[in-house]
């Protein structure tokens, strides 16, 4: 027998089967190998699909398990752990020409991603509104908001967030899917084991990539104030941490 | 845990609370370690909670131990973090590869049973044992294609690999059904000739006709056919009791659905004690 059985089987579920003649050949060949290759397609396809379960809503499943094995073909999954499968999905779908008449879909799957990184992210307390009491306007310079570990956030050219908060579960989705003009940010956040999730303007979006960034609660203040001129910011900054974005109030060295 | 394991089912996130609740005598679940292999979340924090009072079985379907390579280190460590965490009562992994060069392909793949993949496999088997400090159970997976170049059949493999390494073995007896009739062997003779004393677990599950081809599908997704369960019987008639699951992982029915087939082997594997 010939040596590189493991790639020569691959080649063969890839759909060279006389790749593998040396071992097997002929319908029953034919007939096994068919069944790895389906496998394996669905387990990917299943992967995606509960990865992206917004994606599903709008599209159907038998739209995202075929989008998936195109999906799969130039993104092929690179650890056995899938539950970390599809970071590439949501730019993919940017290309995927059957995708082309729902320009929004690709958003959806970005914000399904980060809905998927706020859930597997580690375990941290939320920040305690009563450790800003320490806080005064002329400390903010002191002061930096460390975002808890599994808050995520983005913001988009247009409605992508409401959009997609329209669509979840438990109720029906809409039976149009409006997107509006307006820029929104969306941001989940996951205190304990819920996840929760809101939309968010410029001036709240720029607040917390400052945080995210290092800079001081001075500085994101700032960002966010050029963000959005006029933000009432004491209630972004309340809202946000009773919402349990912020795991620490560290003073900056 | 000094309450002997009976039969156990899968463990799948639609059953979290039910599972946590249940307090049937002798039973376990077995989770997949790689729906685990997170940082923090929901996810292990039910394992956890089920785990503190129900023993657990970890399940690894992504090793890739009968890959022409190593196992990838950072998946095995992340293994020992999930069973550091959690000190299930099993750990098991499959006879087949699934890792090529970096990419993972999600199914449960073939290769000759030659004896220069037998010292290889061992060799894989011996790092996880070593990575893990523990025995793992080697199961035998659903075969749909018929190699030549094989040096030995799947039990001879297995019993060696026993042998060299000290792992244990799963049997899944859904499996065995499957690949006699994809393969044309017989499954009585397969189980018939399994060392005894190497079998640590034991696996039902559901199979279907494929659609195109006289093959059976191990698909996970459906109930065990009676065949395997008269299979199951002449097996722990003849080794005894071993804790038996319930696997399902495709069509996931209510968790009593699941139980009431849980319950059907746990009274077989009673019945058993009590005889022996």
């Amino acid at each position: 027998m010939p040596d590189g059985f493991h790639d020569r089987f691959l080649a063969a579920v890839g759909g060279d089967e006389a790749a593998l003649a040396p071992w097997c050949a002929g319908p029953a060949a034919s007939a096994g190998l068919a069944v790895y290759r389906n496998t394996t397609a669905k387990g990917a396809a299943d992967a995606l699909a509960a990865q992206f379960p917004t994606v599903e809503r709008v599209v159907g499943p038998a739209w995202l398990a075929a989008a998936a094995v195109a999906h799969a073909a130039d993104h092929p999954p690179r650890t056995a752990s899938l539950l970390t499968y599809g970071e590439a999905f949501g730019g993919w779908l940017t290309t995927f020409p059957p995708a082309a008449d729902m320009p929004f879909l690709a958003d959806l799957a970005r914000l399904d991603w980060l809905w998927t990184g706020a859930h597997l992210a580690a375990d941290a307390p939320p920040l305690e509104a009563t450790a800003l009491a320490r806080l005064t306007p002329e400390s903010f310079a002191r002061y930096r908001l460390v975002l808890h570990p599994a808050t995520r956030f983005a913001g988009f050219d247009d409605g992508a967030p409401s959009l997609w908060q329209a669509l979840q579960p438990p109720g029906d989705p809409p039976a149009d899917l409006e997107l509006g003009d307006a820029p929104e940010g969306l941001v989940f956040v996951r205190p304990g084991l819920d996840i929760d999730h809101r939309v968010i303007g410029a001036g709240t979006l720029a607040f917390l990539a400052g945080c995210g960034a290092g800079e001081s609660l001075a500085a994101a203040a700032m960002d966010a104030l050029a963000a959005e001129p006029g933000l009432d910011l004491s209630t972004v900054f309340a809202g946000l941490v009773a919402a349990g974005a912020f795991t620490e109030l560290r003073t900056l060295s | 845990m000094t309450q002997p394991l009976t039969a156990g089912v899968s463990l799948k996130p639609q059953h979290y609370a039910d599972a946590l609740a249940c307090r049937a005598e002798g039973l376990w679940f077995e989770a997949h370690p790689e729906n685990y292999m997170a940082a923090g979340g929901p996810r292990l924090a039910w394992l956890d909670a089920i785990a503190r009072d129900k023993p657990i079985s970890l399940h690894g379907v992504g090793l890739s131990l009968a890959a022409d390579e190593a196992p990838d280190e950072d998946h095995l460590a992340a293994l020992k973090r999930l069973v550091d965490r959690y000190q299930p009562a099993l750990v098991s992994e499959h006879l087949a590869w699934s890792m090529r060069r970096g990419v993972y392909a999600p199914d449960l793949l073939p290769f000759p049973r030659t004896q220069a993949a037998l010292a290889r496999i061992a060799d894989n088997v011996d790092r996880m044992q070593e990575v893990l400090g523990r025995r793992v159970l080697i199961e035998n997976p659903s075969l749909y294609l018929p190699l030549e170049g094989h040096d030995l059949g799947e039990v001879a493999f297995l019993a060696a690999l026993s042998r060299r390494t000290g792992c244990g073995l799963l049997v899944d007896v859904n499996n065995v059904f499957v690949s006699a009739h994809n393969l044309g062997f017989s499954a009585e003779a397969y189980l018939d000739a399994l060392p005894a004393e190497a079998v640590g677990e034991i696996h039902l599950a559901g199979h279907a006709p494929d659609a195109n081809a006289d093959l059976l599908i191990d698909t996970h997704g459906a109930p065990v056919a009676e065949a395997v369960w008269r299979l199951y019987g002449r097996l722990i008639a003849r080794i005894g009791q071993r804790p038996t699951l319930i696997e399902r992982d495709d069509d996931i029915p209510a968790f009593q659905d699941l139980m009431a087939e849980r319950e059907r082997a746990h009274a077989l594997l009673t019945r058993e004690t009590v005889d022996a």
